[in-house]
């Protein structure tokens, strides 16, 4: 196996791990930044609507135009990017095994490593889910907006959250009919902006209700919905169904923490930011001093945090390897953090804020 | 999730076509871990090597057994974590050492 | 065809060089470099196996390259995700039906 150094493994090209390579070559460390994917970007470029978040945070541009201003500075700064590439393992803390275009192997020893790999959507069970033409809501973004592939004609969304509203309403730009949002909940779960376009569009949307089946003979023709009643149970006889060549599931996401605890970081459940999370401190330090991490994977948020957490870890980073004085570490984590608990305001952002805090108290705790 | 009884037959591993059904009667049989479920039922042990149904599992086998999530998943993930050949580690062994 | 040809955001959809790949016999026209789910999907096939136990149709799911859901045979090797693998002129893709087999 081929075996290379290099101070800092950046591992998932998303918003984090892009901020983070960026900061850490400012900061004079040698990046190499690698993805699975054959682009850049990670959720990023899917992403086509505007952003939410505060003016700071580019709220009003495009994510697929974020992406492209981060690649640039990217590019400028001498980043070494890797894609077709997966990270498979860490070993000793340092080593990254990957696989390159799905047949290489490479082992690449880092002083350290920043772990942003995002987070996998939540699935759903009812029967009827395994036919073609049930998929996640992601599936059908990537389809629509990077494959610009219509996966159906008359989409039912299961999740009424943000990326259900925000999915539902891009397939209607590519021409799709949404025929109905399901939510299980009594309330609907996206921000308000997301949540009217839709309305204005004309979807409704079913709260307290959820598929009950999917029917259709080789392929979804059918949903069967159902009402729940306030204990969360399917109330007979209020079943009826909705013509869909589709069911996108947009049920929630869960940090992608395989390749963190497999390396031996400690976790920590956080129900509020999707479950397990590798406990790290406000550095974005997991347990292991070698180990960052950023983004969703360290609790999924939004691209607008995980991007100052990857810029925070870039930066502790780099200058956990003296490449830049304390000093100047000071200034800038300070600017940074300040950045991060901005956006962390708000309804929404408070619980989040709590949510993180508790994981940077335990890391204090049990160290 | 909808009703136990009624949804016996649905799948829960989508590769290796376990269904709900199997997986309470491994529950209640005494396996009580993602790992014994694997196990005593072969689900998680598919080509996506569990990515899609494990969290589900241990969901089902806390609900059942009032085991918190932490109790259910395994503790320690296996490498690799991607449905990668195997032979794609071994394949290149030693075809470069140096001289890169 | 279920191509989006036309975008309110994305704009028109950019001419590419055309492949012809052979999908169970047929002759079918992909974008080069597009991933195999989505030339199959533009020219309307969403099935791409059926399973070992109940032979149930699948098609794609995560899309991402996660759930091993829209794996086929390509060029005589089983097992390939779809999704993930580029088309590439002359490419033979078969249904898998089952495990699949080595050709
Ligand atoms: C539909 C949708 C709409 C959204 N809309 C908004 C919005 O409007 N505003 C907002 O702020 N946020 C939005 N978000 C959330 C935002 O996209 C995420 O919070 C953000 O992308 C997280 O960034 P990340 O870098 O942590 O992860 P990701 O963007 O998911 O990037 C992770 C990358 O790592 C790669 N990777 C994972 N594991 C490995 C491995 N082992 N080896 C190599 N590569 C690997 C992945 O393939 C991926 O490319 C939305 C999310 C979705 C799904
Ligand atoms: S879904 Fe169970 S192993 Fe893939
Ligand atoms: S659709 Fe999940 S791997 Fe291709």
């Amino acid at each position: 196996m081929k075996r290379l150094k290099r101070d800092i493994v950046v591992i998932g090209s998303g918003p984090a791990g892009l901020c983070a390579a960026i900061e850490a070559a400012r900061s004079g460390a040698a990046v190499l930044l690698v993805d699975e994917n054959a682009k850049i970007g990670g959720q990023l470029f899917k992403q086509i609507h505007k952003f939410f978040g505060s003016a700071d945070h580019r709220a009003g541009v495009r994510g697929i135009d974020i992406g492209e201003q981060l690649l640039r500075q990217a590019e400028e700064l001498a980043v070494e990017v890797w894609l077709n590439c997966e990270a498979c393992g860490i070993f000793d803390e340092k080593t990254v095994w990957m696989v390159r275009d799905k047949e290489h192997s490479v082992a690449v020893e880092a002083q350290r490593i920043i772990i942003a790999t995002g987070a996998v959507e939540n699935s759903i069970n009812f029967p009827g889910w395994t036919l073609p033409g049930v998929m996640g809501a992601g599936a059908a973004q990537t389809m629509i907006n990077i494959h610009r592939v219509l996966p159906g004609h008359r989409v039912l969304m299961v999740g009424s959250g943000n990326v259900g509203v925000i999915v539902s309403y891009q397939l209607l730009q590519a021409g799709a009919t949404v025929a109905a949002i399901v939510e299980a909940a009594p309330n609907l779960g996206g921000y308000g902006v997301h949540t009217a376009k839709v309305r204005r569009a004309g979807v409704p949307f079913y709260t307290s209700h959820t598929v009950k089946e999917a029917r259709g003979n080789g392929h979804v023709e059918r949903a069967v919905l159902v009402k729940l009643d306030s204990q969360w149970n399917q109330v007979p006889g209020s079943e009826f169904e909705v013509e869909v060549d589709t069911i996108c599931i947009a049920t929630g996401l869960t940090p992608a923490v395989e390749l963190a605890f497999g390396s031996g970081c400690r976790p920590f459940n956080s129900p509020p930011l999707g479950g397990l999370v590798p406990v790290h401190d406000r550095m974005m330090k997991s347990s292991i001093d070698s180990i960052y991490i950023a983004g969703d994977v360290s609790g999924v948020e939004e691209a607008s945090t995980a991007m100052e957490e990857g810029r925070i870890a870039g930066l502790s980073a780099a200058h956990s390897l003296g490449t830049i004085t304390d000093q100047m570490f000071a200034e800038r984590l300070e600017q940074l953090q300040h950045n991060v608990d901005a956006l962390r305001s708000g309804m929404f952002g408070q619980k989040r804020r709590e949510a993180k805090d508790a994981i940077v108290r335990s890391y204090g705790v049990e160290r | 999730m909808s009703d136990e009884n009624e949804n016996r037959d649905m799948l829960i591993c989508r590769c290796e076509e376990v269904t709900l059904g199997e997986i309470l009667d491994a529950i209640d049989e005494g396996f009580v871990t993602v790992k014994d479920v694997k196990r005593a039922t072969r689900a998680g042990m598919g080509l996506c090597q569990g990515r899609s149904c494990s969290r589900t599992i241990a969901r089902i086998i806390s609900e059942r057994t009032g085991k918190s999530l932490e109790e259910v998943l395994p503790k320690s993930y296996r490498y690799p974590v991607r449905p990668e050949k195997m032979g794609a580690a071994l394949s290149r062994e030693g075809e470069d050492e140096s001289n890169n | 065809m279920n191509r989006i040809t036309d975008h309110p955001i994305l704009g028109p959809l950019e001419e590419a060089e055309m492949v012809d790949i052979i999908v169970d016999g047929q002759v079918m026209q992909a974008r080069k470099g597009e991933m195999i789910a989505a030339a199959l999907m533009a020219n309307g096939k969403n099935t791409f196996r059926k399973t070992v136990k109940r032979e149930e149709p699948r098609g794609i799911y995560c899309g991402i390259g996660r759930c091993t859901d829209c794996v086929m045979t390509v060029n005589g090797i089983p097992n390939v995700r779809t999704c993930v693998t580029e088309v590439e002129e002359g490419m033979v893709i078969q249904t898998q039906i089952g495990s699949g087999e080595w050709q």
